[in-house]
Formats: structure tokens, C-alpha cells, sequence
């Protein structure tokens, strides 16, 4: 069960479908592990849905009566597949859509010896969305970073001097925090990171790749 | 046909294929439906564009709707989700998810999901009448205007914090529960 969880803010603009692409999906991909959260999610929705009741209506015109009657009886298109409702414990269906298959199917950069990184594409042009893949006590050099940065476990954990991370723990690191996460030794770590910025490395020994890391937004 | 009939009995009909009954749900919620749109998308074009295809949709759909929200909730699920669609459109997004990827708008098949469900439904209902106004403004702009805190705050002049704190009173006097 998920420990770390999304601030109430962010739930409520998710309920109300006011984040972006990148982060609301991955704010759903929480929800897939998190009863809890799903819980509350599903109270702000009905509280989305009780200001809608209370909307003062403007008035609209005839035609869009007509439009929406003369399209009941079209032939019903190929119907979109949506990856339908949170599961809890289920591979999270989004992630599947945007791997087209699954982990084994992707292409992972190398990155350090340690740390491979697969970027999926959501459309969202502003945010990286990417699989992080840590080998089991392997470490990610210190970083800091030049914007946001929501991390979500999806299999095995990590840990850094703020605590440790497990399935479904979600984080969101501001442009200030700095931290070096660490696998658990007993499995490698997959993680889900979004960003709107490059990562910035402190340490001596990476800090020459810093011109190099560019947003791979899109 | 009887336009007052409500809405849980002119469902049936619809699913019959009774297409007099969905003009009557069409002329009940189609204000609503887009206004909502309009509050975002700003364009009176896009947002009946948007209203046009939540009843198409709603249409297609109807035999899902399994009355664990009200007939209006389930509706409003699926504006949401098209009217960010399109607001994505409109941007040029080129992406293979859709809204209702990320916010689903099936119901839960499990029947004591369904009933909790309603139950916080009609809590939170009538919990808002007890709403102060200020509360009432930033959860509007939030929900049917499509604004970050951020941007409410900076609309209504007032530090980002009081937004957020404001949120959470009005989230705790609706009893919702956050577990954290």
C-alpha cells in the first residue's frame, strides 16, 4: 500500500482535469495503485459534479439541438478503447497504451552503469515522461533539479536521505531538493518520472553532462 | 411524450431507442453542458462543438450508465473529459491518450462501490449549501473554469496559500475524506 501520496491540491486539479497531460497521467498511474487516493479522487469528482448542477446555464440556440439529433443516427465509429477504470494492483492500463506492450518491448537508453531510461511519448510538449530502471543497489548521482519532478514506484523501491519509496509512493521534488536515490538491494527499481525541466548532477563526476541533458518533452 | 418526466425514467425509453426522450435530456442539460465548455474554451464555436459530442457520446454510451452517480454526475464526467479533449486539440497535441484515459468515465461495476459512491455524492450535495461564498469562487474557477490554484489566485488577487487553504476548508467542511 502506497505511503507517499499526492498533496490534496494536485488531486483536485486532477479531479477537475485542470493538469497537464504528462502529470495527470501520471497522477492516474497513482490512483492505479492507491485506493485511498482513488477514494478521495472520486469525492472531488462528485464535488466537480455538484458546481456543474449549480452552473447558471446560458442560453444556446436551436441549432445545437439539431446538430446533436442529426448525429444520433450516423453509423457509430470504430469506438476508442479507453484503458477504462483504476484496478488496484493491475499493470496500470495507461502505462501499457503508452508502451504500446510492456517493459520488455521498450528501448532504454544507458545512462551510468546503473541507470537505463526509456521516454515514453504523451503529446504533452512541455513534460518528459520517462521509465527510469535502476539496477538493485545501484544509485542515481546526486542531482538537483531545474524545475519539477513527480516520481512514482512502479516496481521494486529506492530510498534517499528523505526516506524510502515502495510500489505506488509518490513524490514530487521541487527545483531545490537535492537528493541521490539509492535501489533496494534485493531488485531494480522502475520508476515513473516526470519532469518540465533537465535534471542538474552536483556531483563532481557527472557534473559535465549537465549541458548535455535536455528535456525529452513530447 | 412528457418532458417533465425525470431523468432515471426517460434513460429506459432512450435505450429502447426512443430518440424523443434524448431530445428532451438534450434540451434539459444542454445549457449546462455548454457553459461549461464555454468557460474554458472562450469560443461560443468550440465549446457547442464540445456540447455536440458529450451528447453523441452520452448517447452511445447510455446503456453503461448503470445509476450509481446521478444522471447529471455521469454527464458531467463526460463534458470534462471532452472539453479537455478538445482544449488539447485546439493546442495541437498530438498524443495517443484521451481523457478518459486518465479519468475514466465508467462507473465502478462493484455494487457497494456504486452505493458508497452515491452516498458521498448526495453527502457532499448537500454539505455545499453551508459553503461560504469565498470558498464557493475558488472551487468555481477551479472546476468549471479550468484554473490552476495558480491561476485562481492571480484572477482573484490573492496570495496562492489562501487559495490553497481555502480549498482545504471547503474539502474538510464536505467531509472529504483525505487520509493523510
Amino acid at each position: 500500500m502506497a505511503k507517499f501520496h499526492p498533496e490534496l491540491d494536485l488531486l483536485t486539479e486532477h479531479a477537475a482535469g485542470n493538469l497537464p497531460l504528462a502529470q495527470a497521467a501520471c497522477v492516474s498511474v497513482h490512483l492505479n495503485y492507491c485506493e485511498q487516493c482513488q477514494r478521495t479522487s472520486g469525492q472531488l469528482h462528485s464535488l466537480g459534479a455538484a458546481l456543474f448542477d449549480q452552473l447558471h446555464g446560458e442560453p444556446v440556440g436551436e441549432s445545437l439541438l439539431n446538430s446533436v439529433l442529426a448525429r444520433l443516427d450516423d453509423a457509430v465509429p470504430l469506438s476508442y478503447a479507453s484503458t477504462s477504470q483504476w484496478s488496484a494492483g493491475s499493470t496500470p492500463a495507461i502505462l501499457q497504451r503508452l508502451m504500446s506492450g510492456d517493459l520488455t518491448d521498450l528501448v532504454w537508453k544507458k545512462i551510468t552503469s546503473t541507470l537505463r531510461i526509456s521516454y515514453l511519448k504523451t503529446g504533452d510538449p512541455n513534460y518528459e515522461f520517462a521509465l527510469y530502471h535502476i539496477k538493485a543497489g545501484g544509485r542515481i548521482p546526486e542531482h538537483t533539479h531545474r524545475g519539477s519532478e513527480m516520481t512514482l514506484v512502479l516496481e521494486g523501491g529506492f530510498s534517499d536521505a528523505d526516506g524510502s519509496y515502495h510500489q505506488g509512493d509518490f513524490l514530487l521534488r521541487q527545483p531545490s531538493d537535492v537528493h541521490a536515490p539509492t535501489a533496494v538491494q534485493s531488485e531494480d527499481c522502475i520508476c515513473l518520472a516526470v519532469l518540465d525541466a533537465p535534471l542538474k548532477f552536483t556531483g563532481w563526476k557527472y557534473r559535465w553532462m549537465n549541458p548535455f541533458l535536455q528535456l525529452q518533452a513530447g | 411524450m412528457q418532458t417533465g418526466l425525470p431523468d432515471n425514467e426517460l434513460i429506459p425509453l432512450v435505450i429502447k431507442g426512443d430518440q424523443q426522450a434524448y431530445k428532451v435530456l438534450v434540451e434539459r442539460y444542454q445549457s449546462y453542458i455548454f457553459t461549461l465548455a464555454y468557460r474554458l474554451m472562450q469560443s461560443r464555436e468550440d465549446a457547442e462543438e464540445v456540447a455536440q459530442d458529450v451528447f453523441v457520446k452520452a448517447y452511445r454510451s447510455l446503456a453503461d450508465f448503470k445509476g450509481g452517480s446521478k444522471f447529471s454526475t455521469w454527464i458531467y464526467t463526460i463534458a470534462r473529459n471532452c472539453r479537455t479533449d478538445m482544449f488539447r486539440r485546439l493546442q495541437k497535441f498530438d498524443t495517443p491518450l484521451a481523457e478518459e484515459d486518465v479519468f475514466p468515465d465508467q462507473e465502478s461495476e462493484e455494487p457497494f462501490a456504486l452505493l458508497q459512491g452515491k452516498r458521498s455524492e448526495e453527502r457532499v450535495r448537500e454539505l455545499m449549501k453551508t459553503l461560504p461564498g469565498d470558498q464557493m469562487r475558488i472551487l468555481a474557477k477551479v472546476y468549471m473554469e479550468g484554473k490552476s490554484h495558480a491561476e485562481a489566485a492571480a484572477e482573484l488577487d490573492l496570495p496562492l496559500g489562501t487559495v490553497k487553504s481555502r480549498v482545504r476548508l471547503a474539502i474538510q467542511k464536505l467531509q472529504i475524506q483525505i487520509d493523510r
